[in-house]
């Protein structure tokens, strides 16, 4: 009912919005000149939403990730993160997850999950028992001595993100975190990404390149044009919670799957 | 029967080189002259072990200087070459072609400005040594995960702390190999330039006795050469072991079904 509750509010609502965008846009100096690499992109993620956004390559769905992370600035428009501007990264606020497992290979496990806690000097007892326990959440417990090469894909990601949550920040971004994984592992991936996030109540913007996957996790499907990259449609997915791997076989699944695929693949 | 392991061949064709040392010479199959037999030698090296430990203590010094300079100066100069884009297109080129060319010759001229004491060996082998320290050092920073980068900014870290805790790490393992093969390096360069032009050292008693026709003082000399290179290596791996654990420790695999929650059988 939370969720039905949360779909019924309207775009200009802004009180209790996580993440807001607004006629945000991006221009980079290519080589033939300025290309236009966003344009017109108004988004609006209430608190505890999970929203997935799908896009052929090139539609600038990363550089505006990067940018709700602090990590790339916008040519123009607003992003406001928890009602706040964010012009440089700040992990209390946004953790992210990226697509490769970016865990540092020289530390183990639960040293990885506790370096944003290291990078900000907290003691040590502290930062650890945080990280033991954000291992715990991944179902990784007793895994923490391990370096990355000793675990499986799936499990690095586990890792990447419980480090993303260590500083329990209100946003969670995720830049296709499971591409490079087998499609079992996905799956079960998916399926605990959501029991953590039922859990955490966190705001989820998650990148995919898999409609199944996008149908399956989201709340509201954002679906991106290539060049320039600006939003073609929003779709609520208003498919009951906890989902179940059964629903993927319905004909309702199969329809909202569909709707995103026609507007993907229509697109020149 | 079992095959033997290849450490236990490896010490089984060690052992055969010895056998050979000795025994070749003593069965006149070569001259003493070209060839004395190892236990000649190992004789010669213990009745002069004075001569010997005090040239040894020489060529120690200017080795542990020379590497000083090589390592210091070539992690630094290759850190900043790699790290900044328009020095390393810059300079990267004219170094790597650098490389290729015999120092050696340029030995001469170093005697010319630093004398032919300790002084000509430590700067020619510091020189000899830095190259590969620099350039595998550049080249360990340019090869970075663009992703590590990105990963720690997305946390939060400042550039000391992105040096500090992910530059300098990932970049180890690159800088240990170019340390090794540097460190090699200036050992050679030492007992070469000391062979060259020198008073003292273990090169020049390699030089010095060779002169005079000694055989068995030469290959005492070669024998104590072998004998710091070896404990060079040994110390290197040591090292090497030590720092790298993520890299060496044994690849177990992890099995994901022991972590994936029980519950999720029955989805």
């Amino acid at each position: 009912m939370q969720h039905m509750a949360q779909l019924s509010l309207g775009q200009e609502q802004s009180q209790g919005a996580a993440v807001e965008v607004r006629g945000l846009g991006h221009i980079y100096a290519g080589r033939d000149g300025a290309v236009p690499a966003l344009t017109d992109i108004d988004l609006n993620v209430p608190a505890g939403r999970f929203v997935v956004i799908v896009g052929p390559s090139g539609c600038g769905k990363t550089s505006l990730l990067m940018m709700l992370a602090g990590l790339r600035t916008q040519t123009s428009g607003t992003i406001l993160v928890d009602g706040r501007s964010i012009a440089t990264p700040d992990p209390s606020r946004v953790g992210v997850v990226f697509q490769e497992a970016s865990l540092y290979p020289w530390l183990t496990a639960v040293e990885n999950v506790e370096f944003p806690l290291v990078l900000k000097n907290a003691p040590r007892d502290e930062r650890r028992a945080r990280a033991e326990a954000m291992l715990n959440l991944v179902g990784l417990s007793g895994f923490g001595g391990r370096y990355p090469h000793e675990l499986s894909g799936g499990m690095k990601q586990r890792v990447s993100i419980a480090r993303g949550l260590v500083q329990d920040p209100p946003v969670l971004l995720m830049d296709e975190p499971f591409a490079a994984l087998d499609e079992q592992t996905r799956m079960t991936m998916g399926h605990e990404l959501l029991r953590i996030w039922s859990q955490t109540s966190k705001t989820v913007v998650f990148i995919t390149h898999s409609l199944t996957e996008a149908v399956y996790l989201a709340d509201e499907v954002i679906v991106m044009s290539a060049r320039p990259g600006r939003i073609l449609d929003r779709v609520p997915i208003d498919l009951p919670r906890p989902r179940t791997y059964q629903m993927m076989a319905t004909d309702v699944f199969g329809a909202l799957r569909e709707r995103i695929w026609h507007q993907i693949r229509d697109v020149p | 029967m079992t095959r033997p392991s290849p450490r236990a061949v490896r010490r089984l064709i060690g052992l055969g080189l010895l056998v050979l040392w000795e025994a070749v010479p003593r069965l006149g199959l070569l001259p003493e002259l070209f060839v004395p037999p190892l236990t000649k030698t190992l004789a010669v090296l213990w009745l002069d072990r004075s001569i010997y430990g005090a040239a040894l203590l020489v060529t120690l010094y200017e080795v542990a200087a020379a590497m000083l300079i090589a390592c210091g100066v070539g992690i630094l100069v290759g850190a900043v070459v790699g790290g900044v884009a328009t020095l390393r297109n810059l300079l990267l080129p004219v170094f790597s072609s650098l490389y290729a060319v015999p120092i050696v010759i340029l030995y001469p001229i170093f005697t010319a400005w630093f004398g032919i004491g300790s002084e000509s060996k430590i700067a020619f082998a510091g020189v000899y040594g830095f190259f590969p320290v620099m350039l595998s050092t550049a080249a360990g920073i340019r090869t970075i995960d663009e992703q590590y980068l990105l990963a720690a900014r997305s946390m939060g870290a400042t550039l000391p702390q992105l040096i500090a805790r992910v530059i300098i790490p990932a970049s180890i393992p690159t800088v240990l190999a170019g340390l090794r093969l540097g460190g090699a390096l200036t050992i050679i360069g030492v007992v070469v330039s000391e062979m060259l032009t020198s008073a003292s050292g273990i090169g020049y008693l390699v030089t010095m006795n060779r002169t005079i026709l000694d055989s068995p003082r030469v290959f005492a000399a070669i024998i104590v050469v072998l004998a710091l290179s070896v404990v060079f290596d040994i110390i290197v791996r040591a090292v090497e072991r030590r720092t790298l654990v993520w890299q060496t420790a044994g690849r177990r695999t992890a099995s994901p079904e022991a972590v994936m929650p029980a519950r999720l059988a029955t989805v």
